[in-house]
């Protein structure tokens, strides 16, 4: 699966037959592919691609080197194990970025082995595996164990990585999330005879919109993604979103109403972890406020193909070889199918799903305009609001994001509206923690 | 099935699904709400003082019209003391303003509210008639939407009025919003959600009392009101862009009829986090849309000059190197809290920030040395058209 440039550069200059139209890279092949306004050969774009999350990749190598970042690597001093290697989470939907995410990654290593280096990280994969127990509208998904008929194929690619499945109901169980704030939607205990994919549905069963079951979804998936990073004791969670996914990110989040935190959702760097262990009824996260850094909870999140637009990674996806296509075919379908099929009702549509569609155009034709959307973003600052200091940061139960008190009081001050009594179907007053805006009307409507 | 009853008063039946919450009212519930949330803003932010005189922006839409119907209510229902005046702008474009001037005429009759209508021939000496003889169709929004921002003030100013209250709901609210994330525009998302806009340096007080209000309930309202408005697109407005940030949030409202208001939300919220802002409350221009017509908002090409823009500047990233993207490790580690942590980019890419002064020529206030106004005229009486802001 490597590359054959250096290859076909030094045929190529045997040759003397022109070109028709050389690679304004290598001037060496025939350009076959339009990228970022020059003609390019296949060899010279996978080699762009693939710069553009190394680049990524050896920034996050230098971060997980500084100690008090993450805990240390499993096992160094049990084991006597000398290669401080690094060890990262991949999230893995099974889609086009992450798959090629993870192309590259193991590419990477390869060409170090090749040189006879260590390998730079190892890494551990996870699928969320939200089908075998949600069925969610348009987002229809396979049935019970294609996921693991899917990873199978995966696991045969890349015999080196460790591929977890996790269904969905796995998050009934997390302590990050403060079930507590979620009591309108479920109690998590109080079916015990219900499987967790039971409850696990009649919690999004619950829930008032299409909308607001993807935006769960989607916040579920992120939080068992944090806590396997965690468990499995990772420096960093890799996240194969796109420029062009980053951008649909925060315009859906700003969308939601939660432009506060966005500068923590899509930025890189170390965010907190906060642990509602059911023993602590406090909402405050379990981090002394300044003492040791080592012991702030945090995680470390990574989107090494920042840099690259979604449609260079559909192009990247089919010059593999083998191509990735074949690994991906299905939910590459999926996604040309939600992309062109008419819309038959908004009811069923999520807030993403609408911004897909809407980048997916400007993509096509203003890229620059995508870049520049999280580019922008990524100048905000990060809050943590306590407004001035005084207060500690609280946390919100589901996004784990900071809650911002200040706004909030000045958004029902402006709009006239009480503080959300939030008070469950049947009537009884909800008593747990709080939940920033976005997640108020994603829970509540 | 047992006809509904309308949520607040439980007597009547309800005849209206209210676009913000999809809530289901009677007439004059609606109305009510309607204008008891108008109330809570103006009160809430503190928008007016009694004894004020204040101009209603009137272009005879719905908008503008909604508003004046509304704080003539208001005003005499709570009394606020206020001495309200219509203003409106005749851009000079025949078969658009005709029509719409012998509307605002018509509100001011039934409103009962003195009239000001003050023409661009006045103002700048060209009508936009006369514009587009010069340059053509193209281009030509942004002139008369440069030129509409400071003829509100400038004719507030001939009538001696310090506040003029514009019609901007929350959809133009939030496709500002929108629009300054796509354009990466920090400077003006940080300003643009502001209900008040204009300093202590501008003469004229600017704000939105419809800022929070739905469009589509702005049209319900004017529709049971039984107002009296106008409402054609400008000749001159060209096709708009077809995923224009417009288009996404009628989009959005359909998927999530709160949208609007959650984007409104996230833009305030957005707006404290601008490095390099002070506070949001002291704002410069107001930006928000050209003019009353639908298109003339987002004008056609706005995105393929901005990519073209943007494009260009990439050509030079190249020869940049981002100090801190290469070292940004030692620093970080001494802080105590994490989550304090300056980002890789914060701070060194900063938001460029704009100092406001006054145009050398006319006065009005200005980040540049003379403003956009006056640069356009400039070119246009050089009989030069093409001019890059």
């Amino acid at each position: 699966m490597t590359f054959r440039a250096l290859n076909h550069a030094h045929i190529a200059m045997e040759e003397t037959k022109p070109l028709a139209r050389p690679c304004a890279k290598c001037r060496a092949q025939e350009a076959t592919l339009d990228s970022r306004s020059q003609a390019v050969c296949s060899d010279c774009f996978a080699k762009f691609i693939s710069t553009k999350c190394i680049k990524q990749i050896a920034i996050l190598g230098k971060e997980t080197r500084v100690p008090g970042h993450g805990p240390p690597p499993p096992n160094t001093a049990a084991t006597g194990d000398t290669t401080s290697a690094r060890r990262y989470l991949v999230g893995l939907s099974l889609g086009v970025s992450s798959s090629v995410l993870l192309q590259l990654l193991n590419e990477n290593i390869e060409f170090q082995l090749a040189r006879g280096r260590n390998a730079p990280f190892e890494l551990t994969i996870v699928h969320v595996d939200a089908s075998s127990s949600l069925s969610l509208g348009s987002q229809q998904q396979q049935s019970d164990n294609a996921a693991e008929e899917i990873l199978s194929k995966y696991r045969q690619r890349y015999p080196r990585f460790d591929f977890r499945c996790i269904p969905l109901s796995a998050a009934l169980s997390l302590q990050t999330i403060d079930w507590t704030a979620l009591t309108p939607l479920t109690l998590p205990d109080s079916h015990p005879s219900k499987s967790p994919a039971g409850r696990l549905s009649e919690l999004f069963d619950n829930l008032p919109s299409a909308a607001s079951r993807t935006d769960t979804l989607r916040l579920f998936i992120r939080h068992i993604l944090i806590s396997t990073s965690r468990l499995e004791r990772c420096q960093a969670l890799l996240l194969g979103h796109s420029t062009t996914a980053l951008a649909e990110l925060t315009l859906s989040e700003t969308a939601k109403g939660r432009g506060f935190s966005l500068p923590w959702q899509i930025n890189d760097g170390a965010l907190p972890v906060v642990n509602y262990s059911s023993s602590i009824k406090t909402n405050s996260p379990e981090v002394p406020a300044a003492t040791a850094a080592a012991a702030a909870e945090t995680v470390l999140i990574y989107h090494p193909l920042q840099d690259v637009l979604r449609k260079e990674l559909t192009t990247y996806a089919t010059l593999t070889s083998p191509p990735l296509t074949a690994l991906i075919s299905d939910l590459q379908d999926k996604t040309i199918a939600t992309s062109s099929s008419a819309v038959v009702s908004h009811k069923d549509l999520s807030i993403e799903e609408v911004m897909f569609r809407y980048f997916a155009e400007v993509e096509e034709n203003y890229p620059s305009v995508v870049a520049n959307v999280a580019r922008t973003t990524g100048k905000l600052l990060r809050l943590d609001g306590t407004a001035g200091g005084e207060n500690t940061t609280t946390w919100c139960g589901m996004c784990s994001m900071p809650l911002d008190e200040q706004g909030d009081k000045r958004w029902r001050g402006e709009l006239g509206e009480e503080e959300k009594t939030t008070t469950t179907a049947n009537g009884t007053a909800a008593t747990g923690g709080r939940l920033c805006y976005g997640c108020e009307r994603t829970t509540l409507g | 099935m047992a006809p509904s009853l309308c949520a607040i008063c439980k007597t009547q039946r309800a005849l209206i699904k209210r676009p913000k919450n999809h809530t289901k009212l009677c007439k004059a519930c609606f109305i009510s709400i309607f204008e008891d949330e108008v109330h809570h803003t103006i009160i809430s932010s503190e928008l007016f003082q009694s004894g004020e005189k204040v101009a209603i922006g009137a272009s005879g839409g719905k908008d503008s019209t909604v508003l004046a119907s509304v704080l003539k209510t208001l005003n005499e229902r709570h009394g606020y003391g206020l001495d309200l005046v219509l203003l409106s702008i005749d851009e000079g474009i025949k078969g658009y303003r005709d029509d719409s001037l012998e509307t605002v005429k018509r509100n001011a009759t039934q409103y009962d509210m003195p009239l000001k209508i003050v023409g661009y021939d006045e103002l700048y000496g060209w009508t936009m008639d006369q514009v587009v003889e010069t340059i053509g169709k193209k281009g030509n929004c942004t002139y008369c939407g440069v030129f509409r921002r400071q003829a509100l003030d400038r004719g507030a100013k001939m009538l001696g009025i310090k506040h003029v209250v514009t019609g901007h709901n929350a959809d133009d609210v939030a496709e500002t919003v929108l629009m300054n994330l796509l354009r990466g525009d920090l400077s003006r998302l940080s300003r643009s959600t502001s209900i008040v806009t204009g300093d202590s340096r501008s003469e004229v007080k600017r704000s939105k009392p419809l800022k929070y209000s739905y469009e589509k309930e702005i049209v319900l309202y004017a529709h049971h009101k039984k107002l009296d408005y106008f409402s054609t697109e400008c000749i001159y407005s060209p096709e708009a862009f077809r995923g224009s940030a417009r288009s996404l949030i009628k989009q959005l409202e359909r998927v999530r009829p709160s949208a609007i208001l959650d984007i409104v939300r996230s833009g305030e919220d957005m707006a404290r986090l601008v490095p390099g802002e002070p506070s949001p409350s002291s704002v410069a221009e107001d930006d928000s849309g050209g003019c009353g017509s639908q298109n003339g908002r987002t004008p056609g090409n706005e995105m393929a000059a901005m990519d073209k823009e943007l494009r260009d500047n990439q050509a030079f990233e190249g020869l940049e190197i981002d100090v801190t993207k290469t070292m940004p490790d030692s620093k970080m580690a001494q802080k105590e809290k994490l989550w304090d942590l300056p980002l890789r980019n914060a701070g060194s890419k900063g938001v460029t920030r704009q100092v406001l002064g006054n145009c050398k020529r006319c006065g009005y206030m200005s980040s540049q040395e003379i403003c956009q106004a006056c640069t356009l005229l400039e070119g246009l009486n050089k009989n030069r058209p093409q001019i890059q802001i």
